[in-house]
């Protein structure tokens, strides 16, 4: 039967290459597209991350709720934390740094604007964010600075501020009491995400400690990682490893930056729709072109029944060529979407004329380069595959039910 | 009723009627045949076109199911037997040959011939000796490897004829075997199934207008509207 149902395929070949371009050309439509999402996403994740607070943070448990400075990590505590990202199994983790963050405001002559204060150790900021890379004017902050600030241009604008500008933050010290903190613009930044380019300040981690009340204190310990799928492994790790410290908390990404997530999510949905068409296409292209199969060999299949095959083995026939057809059709399309994603972009795919002005997308608090590498996955190629073979599967149901329906007295006179 | 009880009976029906339901009116394609056929006869079921003689072959070979009557087949009656075992009993005991040929276009003549052993479990290399024997006698030999579009019209019935009589069916039906095939293919696959019936004791049963089957046919039943009109021995050899 499956001699019978391969050979069927072979002889319809201009059908069966129809019907197999259409699924070969959406799966491989399907993994191109997969893997540009994928790369995206990523891009997206590790560039908010960076500014963000890490794919992993670790922080007091009420700090994410009240972004409060009473809600910070003392020494000890940080130094727990520390200990525990350096036992991390593997080369997972690629840099760590702390931070202490404060909600504030900044005052300059020209006015007073509501802003997010980052105190960071230069150095392992480097080596952490990328903000440094994004200097508009000036420079990062380095090692020994003491009273610098690195502000967003946007923020510059708005208050007036020129590189070696002075002027006033202003917040909560661990006190309760409002403190303010003169410091002199050491660099103009931009990002192109709005929030931070007009709401974000970083300053040397010992001015805010000294300034904040807050000597050897951290709100954050974030961790970067090598890629955002290992976050939830470190997570666990580092649970495991901070089981004893009820003062620290150990957060994925997903559960620190709520937005990024919710864009992520909204995102793949709508890569979910796209796909489902994509799927549907594919779907009726099989069902097509197996029911026409079925329709044009109505006399074929009443022979099969004639000679002594039951309705039931007669629609296995008309199934096996569906399968058949899916398989083959399914692992070229897989090969030859991987081969053309592989082999045209894997050195990524430039999308620059499509931004307007700034280089890049940005949204939830990340950016994305116009230039997207195509990340593969084995298990989203899988499970396109997997997709595949369930449409072809049920694709071929129906024409295989008709087929073994059949009238085979008036199935033997069709087309006399 | 025409009531042959010579030796065992390869086929009987009683009363036989099959209507199709088409509006306005319903076609009634065989009216009331009650037939008997022994085994090993060699049988020619004649009549003008639309007088029910393909519709009794389907209906002897299980393929349409009676509106009223009664058919039985070797002594198993098949009148409400449940598809598989129809389809069991065709397999096993009863060949078809077409009209139209009917092989199946993606296997080659050897594979068309076996199907049926194929489908009976037969072990490949038996299958592959009884069509090599059978395709020697029918002067076939040789074009075992060919596809059905590389054989004449002739050479495919001959496929076909084979494919009917390799399990040693007890009965073989014939719609219009003769119908698209010229005169010297025609007397070829009549030789070959006389000789068949002659050393096999296959019963054969055709449906056709084709005056030289008629005059090869030991038994000539006429059909008209349905009906058996005439039922004639012929070219009887004394016992």
């Amino acid at each position: 039967m499956l001699k019978l149902a391969a050979r069927s395929v072979g002889r319809n070949a201009r059908r069966s290459a129809l019907t197999a371009a259409a699924m070969v050309i959406g799966l491989a439509l399907l993994i191109f597209s997969r893997s540009l999402a994928e790369g995206a996403h990523e891009q997206w994740i590790t560039s908010a991350i960076r500014i963000g607070s890490g794919h992993v943070a670790i922080q007091a448990p009420e700090y994410l709720e009240s972004g409060k400075l009473e809600h910070r990590i003392g020494a000890v505590g940080h130094e727990r934390a520390l200990r525990a990202v350096e036992s991390v199994s593997g080369d997972q983790v690629l840099a760590h740094t702390p931070r202490l963050s404060v909600d504030g405001l900044a005052s300059s002559a020209a006015s007073a604007l509501p802003i997010r204060i980052e105190g960071v150790d230069p150095e392992q900021e480097r080596a952490f964010s990328d903000l440094d890379e994004k200097v508009e004017d000036g420079r990062y902050l380095e090692p020994g600075d003491r009273l610098h600030a690195y502000v967003g241009v946007e923020l510059a604008r708005r208050l007036g501020l020129k590189v070696g500008t002075r002027f006033v933050l202003t917040a909560q010290s661990a006190a309760g009491d409002v403190e303010g903190q003169l410091v002199r613009v050491a660099g103009i930044f931009r990002t192109s995400i709005p929030e931070m380019d007009q709401g974000l300040i970083h300053i040397p981690i010992e001015t805010a400690r000294e300034w904040l009340g807050t000597p050897d204190a951290v709100t954050t310990v974030a961790v970067l990682l090598a890629t955002s799928r290992d976050t939830d492994r470190v997570v666990s790790e580092l649970r495991d490893a901070l089981a004893g410290a009820s003062d620290l908390r150990v957060l994925g990404w997903r559960q620190a930056a709520p937005e990024l997530d919710s864009a992520l999510r909204m995102d793949d949905y709508g890569d979910y729709v796209f796909h489902s068409i994509l799927f549907a296409i594919v779907a009726l292209a099989i069902l097509n072109a197996v029911m026409m199969s079925v329709l044009g060999r109505r006399r074929e299949f009443g022979l099969l029944q004639a000679l002594g095959l039951t309705g039931a083995q007669t629609g296995w026939v008309v199934f096996g060529e569906g399968l058949f057809l899916t398989a083959v059709s399914g692992v070229v399309g897989m090969v030859l979407g991987f081969l053309f994603t592989w082999g045209f972009f894997r050195n990524g795919l430039d999308f620059s004329g499509l931004v307007e002005s700034e280089g890049a997308w940005a949204s939830a608090g990340g950016m994305v380069d116009p230039v997207i590498v195509p990340t593969f996955h084995s298990s989203q190629v899988l499970l396109s595959l997997y997709f595949i073979l369930i449409i072809g599967t049920l694709a071929s149901i129906y024409p295989a039910l008709r087929a073994s329906k059949l009238d085979v007295a008036e199935a033997m006179k069709f087309d006399r | 009723m025409s009531t042959l009880n010579a030796g065992p009976l390869a086929v009987r029906t009683e009363e036989v009627c099959k209507t199709y339901p088409q509006d306005p009116n319903p076609v009634q394609a065989v009216r009331g045949v009650s037939l008997e056929i022994e085994s090993g006869d060699f049988v020619a079921m004649a009549g003008p076109s639309g007088s029910g003689k393909t519709t009794m072959l389907n209906l002897l070979g299980g393929l349409t199911r009676p509106t009223s009557g009664r058919i039985w087949i070797g002594g198993d009656e098949i009148t409400d037997m449940p598809d598989p075992a129809l389809a069991r009993l065709r397999l096993e005991r009863i060949g078809f040959v077409f009209q139209a040929y009917n092989l199946l276009p993606v296997l080659s003549a050897l594979e068309n011939a076996e199907f049926t052993l194929l489908l009976r479990g037969v072990p490949s290399a038996e299958r592959h000796r009884k069509v090599r024997e059978l395709f020697e006698q029918m002067g076939m030999d040789g074009l075992e490897d060919r596809f059905p579009g590389k054989l004449s019209g002739g050479q495919q019935q001959r496929v076909a004829v084979a494919r009917a009589v390799v399990g040693e069916p007890a009965l073989v039906l014939a719609d219009e075997p003769t119908a698209n095939l010229d005169s010297v293919a025609s007397a070829a696959l009549l030789d070959v199934m006389e000789r068949l019936n002659r050393e096999h004791r296959t019963t054969f049963v055709f449906s056709t207008h084709d005056p030289r089957v008629m005059e090869r046919a030991r038994r000539l039943i006429t059909l008209v509207d349905g009906e058996i009109s005439e039922d004639v021995l012929r070219n009887r050899v004394p016992a």
